[in-house]
């Protein structure tokens, strides 16, 4: 265990704790926008910015990504801090002004949008959640293109990414609501390509792609085999209801 | 900590419906059913009630998919464990449960488990007629939780 200390209080963390984890444990509060904590760490927005003295120097560092590995204090409140965090603000404000979740964090910082510094208004923040959630669920379907003023969310070659399986991950990680995919009838739209929903064969709800299932199938899930994908099956609900009948009194 | 087992006995099961109760207002903070981690599944033929909800299995299916470390085994309380936080909202522990007892919460993005409440099952603590029960996990209940998970076993084999 480590003793660090945070806005004045200190406590014990064991090593390599992030700073973010460890203020956030006693009740601080800190901006995130492309942390999430099931996913790694990546340190795009740099709104997690906190002032860590490690013995006398005095540095910025984006707490997502700080491993506490030796005995430190931070400040995640002084006027450093403050300033740098509202440097980002005003910057995602410029682009990205119709975002719910960026609109919030520019009344919370005093900021407003520069128009004459403004790109195209953008819903997408480049925090890359939604290409983290990819990868974590093995199927890299998107990724970043390009660098700079010019970054942005892609599938390779801007196609219908061919390993997607249509889960839609990428959309509920998203903090602004840039992804959107859309269930209609039998189909899902997202990500340029179109794909076919499962029936349940008792209710009829349409309840997952079938690449989906058979990704499931691939990671190990018994109930699904991925040579009779096509085969009618039950969504989660009637798979319940009728094998609890099974367990009905004097059954 | 005595490990401990959380018993059905649909045969005692009324179907007054206290323990969804329970549940969604312990961890919605609502009382909404539809939101409950523990559903009471009523039969009209011979007035039959079976409340169902998660196993805790000691090799889950959902744990398989789960890439995020969302879902995890907690070997010390001795259930399938869940940190809503880490959640991303993939859906495939839902589809990957053999008995449908994980649900998708559309509200909060997130999947919603049975937790036992730390130890305190709600639904256990408001059931009037004791078709919910929570014992120590010692030979004679795990005899019994067994006899159940064989009959389990055997119904889940017709269910596809």
């Amino acid at each position: 265990m480590i003793g660090v200390t945070i806005d004045g209080r200190t406590i014990a963390v064991e090593e390599g704790t992030t700073l973010l984890d460890a203020a956030r444990s006693i009740g601080i509060k800190i901006p995130t926008l492309c942390h999430h904590d099931g996913l790694p760490p990546d340190g795009n927005c740099r709104l997690c910015a906190v002032e860590v003295d490690e013995r006398g120097r005095k540095k910025l560092v984006s707490s997502c990504m700080y491993p506490i590995k030796s005995e430190i204090s931070a400040d995640t409140k002084n006027e450093r801090v403050i300033a740098a965090r509202r440097f980002v603000v005003q910057l995602l404000i410029n682009r990205n002004p119709k975002a719910i979740a960026i609109g919030e964090l520019a009344k919370e910082y005093g900021v407003v949008r520069e128009e004459r510094f403004a790109l195209e208004a953008d819903l997408c923040v480049r925090c890359g959640r939604c290409v983290r959630a990819c990868e974590s669920n093995g199927t890299d379907a998107i990724g970043m293109a390009r660098a700079g003023f010019e970054r942005y969310v892609a599938a390779p070659y801007d196609e219908a990414p061919e390993s997607c399986v249509g889960c839609a991950s990428c959309a509920e990680v998203c903090p602004t609501g840039k992804i959107t995919y859309k269930d209609d009838g039998l189909i899902r739209k997202i990500w340029n390509r179109t794909f076919d929903l499962a029936v349940c064969r008792r209710c009829g709800s349409r309840y997952a792609t079938k690449e989906q299932l058979a990704h499931i199938g691939r990671l190990g899930a018994a109930n699904i085999a991925v040579e009779d994908i096509d085969e009618p099956r039950l969504c989660d609900k009637c798979r319940k209801a009728i094998y609890t009948a099974k367990f009905k009194t004097g059954s | 900590m005595v490990k401990r087992v959380l018993m059905v006995y649909p045969e005692k099961c009324t179907g007054c419906g206290s323990c969804e109760l329970a549940c969604s207002f312990t961890h919605e903070g609502e009382f909404r059913p539809s939101v409950s981690r523990i559903g009471v599944f009523r039969f009209d033929e011979g007035g039959s009630n079976v409340p169902m909800t998660c196993f805790q299995c000691e090799e889950p299916a959902c744990l398989k998919v789960c890439k995020t470390g969302a879902l995890w085994r907690d070997e010390e309380k001795d259930i399938v464990a869940f940190n809503e936080s880490k959640c991303i909202g993939c859906r495939m522990c839902v589809m990957a449960c053999p008995f449908g007892n994980i649900s998708y919460n559309r509200t909060a993005k997130k999947a919603s488990k049975c937790d036992q409440c730390d130890g305190l099952p709600q639904c256990v603590e408001f059931c009037p007629n004791k078709a919910l029960d929570y014992l120590p996990a010692d030979t004679e209940n795990w005899n019994k939780k067994r006899a159940f998970t064989d009959k389990m076993r055997r119904a889940l084999a017709e269910v596809k």
